[in-house]
């Protein structure tokens, strides 16, 4: 492994586009480095378990044993040694906005969260560090008896249902990040939904890097127990920093019987982040898992959500776009395991590459024996805005079963002369034509998201379509 | 007898001229070096070579390149067994001998090329149009034998033709190792139709296209327990056109693997793919393809397609299309199916009447259509037709 870390160069507008910074003020952090006393000293600040305890240093040992991956990616470059395991930001939650700390909440009201918070007037639960220092939660909700929290205050607070799903949809030796998260995870959220109940706002979290080296571990349950329904929305920016950060998260869903889930994901880390997420849900009988995920920032990002299809009539979706510029490689896709008869899937990738990026579309449609009449199709559409950038696309689509419907399409072009023409004709500037058209090319993603996603989104591809010379 | 430096100086091979001596010598050293693929080896993840042990079969059989073909050719064109041709066309033949099939690219790979026997040459001067096909046929009688042909095809600028490559083993009897190549070097302007039907376990054909090149290739895979084929093109000039075809047709307990590449190495290149397969019984298909845009391949046009009609419950298909574009100014199209045979269209054929066996027959000879009638000559047609309907039964 390479020691010396790879220069980044993250653009020189960087800062007053979205980057921003503000000193460290920590009441704790660990030592660089990652090793048994490490994770030990972490669960003992946290105050857990001993199965915790076990299960953390369990999963060091396989994060060990297990080689780096080979493909995708090239990750050689990250350090495990040079980096922070878990920071601590302020040494107990906040209740309210007033009571966060002044340097934070200057970051967050660069973010927008107190506006998302007056329009939403729902639980807001906003990572600042590794720990959830500002959350609230409607009564509403807990009247209803919906439990959203962060993770750490969930293994305190209801023991029993934590254990009973904690590290069951990813175990930690599914991969060697998901072992490197069982062994240092902090923060994420914890959202149980009772039978029958559907939340009808979305809950959201933001969740932020603020320190240099400093990885970030979240780990995200969320059980829906028969016939609920919640959208939990996750959204992220990271200040600019000129070493290479590790963002490695876990996310793990179970979508009981007849209920459905939309995990709505906006990434923009950083363009030094490292950003190698394993999520994973588990569909039931009749179970909708929607899957919305939009990658802009990072400098590699890999991450392939995916559901198990794991009774007859589930129903899994993708919907993903990436969006790689200059020194970025977007690694993204999903996978859909499909293990029960009558079972459907749909994957949909948009991915914009430019200014140098390169986009991969990964996926894997998997059908094991017995599984049939499944039906899956997967859309793949790239576009390219120079000659200097990337894409590609690797599907793997295997068939185990009996009458089973698997379609896969895709198409690479770039943005036509015609409708640049056609647009410019009408007096409107080439960069602002191209931007409309890749807003346009990505709408199928766009029209997904709740309104003020939207318009954020919006607004940054924007910035990144001005951010370079075309 | 073992595949070792001995065997390379049997008599049959001692006469060769020094460069192949030396060539076959390297490859040896090469299939010597390198490991039996893995599991873990992206191109072998899926296909299973453990019961595949060449070094049984290290008995040769002369297939040595029957060329099936007695008319008079036009003045300059040479057909002739690869073996004969070496020691004829030596200054012709050595820049262009395995410079496409590289020994070092796997273990069977080189094992072909340390040991090949037979196959064709075949040389078409600029300018010279051949309307008959040519045909070659590499047969395999024996069992517990090895057999490797190797073809190489050359076409200068503007020459015109068409060749079937014909590989046929006696029976069903699978004791034996049969890998056949081909390299096919098509010329300025040129137009060259290829045709292999083949029941072997390993094929390597791969291509290069000069300035407005056309190669027509046509892969129909039948046969062999386990077979191993590639397809590769590669386009060196602008204006060259590679249209390739497949199809396949798996049943009993067989296992077909393919890999294909279309590589536009240049721009204002056109590529277009169409392997089409029907699995029945307990089968087993691999399609694993990739289209690779070079960074200046400006305006280059590729299409890449897997369609897979499966006939029963325990049949398996797997499809992996695959995309590398490194240019903007391309337009690249890819898709993969993998379904059943369309109830909509079984009905509609039962409800006139035709019984449901017969109506199957029906749907997968209108499958296989679509590839059948772009082959550029009328006697690989019906050959491949009548071949076909004997296996649907």
């Amino acid at each position: 492994m390479a020691t010396q870390p790879k220069p980044v160069d993250v653009g020189s507008d960087y800062k007053e586009k979205y980057g921003f910074f503000v000193p460290e003020d920590y009441v704790f952090k660990a030592k660089r480095g990652l090793n048994p006393d490490i994770v030990k000293e972490i669960s003992f600040m946290k105050g857990e378990p001993e199965w915790m305890t076990k299960f953390r240093l369990r999963s060091l040992e396989i994060f060990r044993k297990k080689p780096m991956p080979t493909w995708g990616a090239d990750l050689s470059v990250i350090d495990f040694e040079n980096i922070f395991y878990y920071l601590k930001a302020s040494d107990k939650q906040s209740k309210s906005w007033e009571e966060l700390p002044a340097d934070i909440k200057a970051t967050y009201d660069r973010l927008g969260v107190p506006e998302a918070e007056r329009k939403f007037l729902a639980g807001v639960s906003a990572q600042y560090e590794s720990e959830v220092v500002y959350h609230s939660l409607q009564k509403e909700l807990s009247a209803k008896g919906v439990i959203f929290l962060d993770t750490d205050s969930a293994l305190r607070e209801h023991p029993d249902l934590f254990k009973e799903y904690f590290g069951t949809v990813i175990p930690p030796a599914d991969n060697k990040f998901s072992a490197l998260n069982s062994a240092v995870w902090s923060g994420g959220s914890f959202i149980y939904v009772p039978k029958g109940v559907r939340v009808d706002i979305p809950l959201q979290a933001y969740f932020r890097i603020n320190a240099e080296n400093m990885g970030q571990f979240e780990r995200t349950l969320i059980i829906c127990d028969e016939g609920s329904f919640v959208h939990y929305i996750e959204g992220c920016t990271a200040p600019i920093y000129t070493t290479d950060s590790l963002h490695s998260a876990v996310v793990e869903i179970i979508v009981k019987k007849n209920a459905r889930c939309r995990y709505t994901t906006i990434q923009n880390w950083s363009t030094n982040v490292f950003n190698l997420v394993t999520k994973r849900a588990m569909a039931y009988a009749d179970a909708t898992m929607e899957w919305v995920d939009g990658n802009l920032g990072s400098q590699i990002t890999m991450k392939y959500p995916s559901v198990y299809l794991m009774e007859p009539g589930a129903k899994g979706d993708v919907l993903s776009i990436a969006f790689a510029g200059k020194g970025q490689h977007q690694d993204a896709g999903g996978k859909m395991i499909h293990v029960a008869p009558n079972t459907t899937s749909t994957i949909t990738s948009k991915s914009i590459s430019k200014a140098g990026g390169r986009t991969s579309y990964r996926g894997h449609i998997k059908v094991y024996p017995g599984a049939n009449n499944s039906k899956s199709f997967v859309k793949c559409d790239a576009l390219l805005l120079d000659e200097n950038s990337r894409s590609d696309t690797y599907p793997y689509n295997d068939v185990d079963a009996d009458n089973v419907t698997l379609g896969h399409e895709a198409t690479v072009s770039k943005v036509s002369d015609e409708q640049l023409f056609y647009l410019m004709s009408r007096g409107i500037t080439r960069s602002e034509a191209e931007t409309m058209i890749v807003n346009g090319f990505i709408e199928p993603f766009t029209k997904e998201l709740p309104l003020e996603y939207a318009v954020e989104l919006n607004r940054l591809i924007q910035l990144e379509m001005e951010g370079s010379v075309g | 007898m073992t595949f070792t430096a001995e065997t390379l100086e049997r008599t049959e091979l001692r006469g060769e001229p020094d460069w192949l001596r030396q060539r076959r010598r390297s490859a040896l050293e090469a299939y010597e070096r390198l490991p039996i693929p893995s599991r873990t080896d992206e191109e072998w993840r899926r296909t299973d070579i453990a019961g595949l042990d060449p070094s049984q079969f290290a008995k040769f059989e002369h297939a040595n390149g029957a060329v099936a073909d007695e008319r008079e050719l036009p003045k300059g064109v040479i057909v002739e067994p690869l073996s004969a041709a070496v020691m004829n066309h030596s200054a012709l033949i050595e820049p262009l001998l395995f410079s496409m099939v590289r020994p070092d690219r796997d273990r069977f790979a080189a094992l072909h090329a340390a040991f090949f026997t037979g196959g064709n040459f075949v040389y078409v001067p600029d300018g010279v149009n051949i309307d008959e096909p040519i045909l070659g046929q590499h047969f395999s009688h024996e069992s517990g034998t090895s057999v490797l042909p190797h073809t190489l095809i050359v076409a200068g600028k503007g020459a015109r033709f068409n060749y079937l490559d014909e590989y046929i083993a006696d029976g069903d009897d699978e004791a034996a190792y049969r890998s056949g190549s081909a390299e096919i070097i098509v010329g300025e302007g040129a137009e060259v139709g290829y045709v292999a039907i083949q029941t072997w376990h390993f094929a390597d054909q791969r291509a290069r296209l000069a300035k407005d090149a056309t190669l027509k290739l046509f892969n129909i895979t039948l046969g062999a327990r386990f077979s191993k084929t590639r397809v590769e093109a590669s386009l060196m000039g602008p204006g060259a056109t590679a249209e390739l075809k497949g199809i396949y047709f798996a049943s009993g307990d067989q296992f077909f693997d393919f890999h294909t590449l279309q590589d536009h190495q240049v721009g204002n290149t056109t590529s277009d793919l169409l392997f089409k397969g029907a699995l029945q019984d307990v089968a087993r298909t691999v399609y694993a393809g990739l289209i690779r845009i070079e960074k200046g391949a400006a305006r280059s046009d590729a299409y890449q397609a897997n369609r897979n009609l499966v006939l029963s419950a325990k049949a398996k298909a797997t499809s992996i299309p695959m995309l590398e574009i490194d240019n903007n100014d391309v337009r690249c199209t890819h898709g993969a199916t993998v379904g059943p045979v369309d109830p909509n269209h079984l009905f509609y054929l039962r409800s006139r009447g035709i019984p449901e066996m017969t109506a199957k027959r029906m749907i997968v000879q209108g499958f296989f259509g679509q590839v059948l009638d772009r082959i550029p000559f009328e006697q690989a047609r019906t050959m491949i037709e009548n071949e076909l309907e004997s296996r649907l039964g």
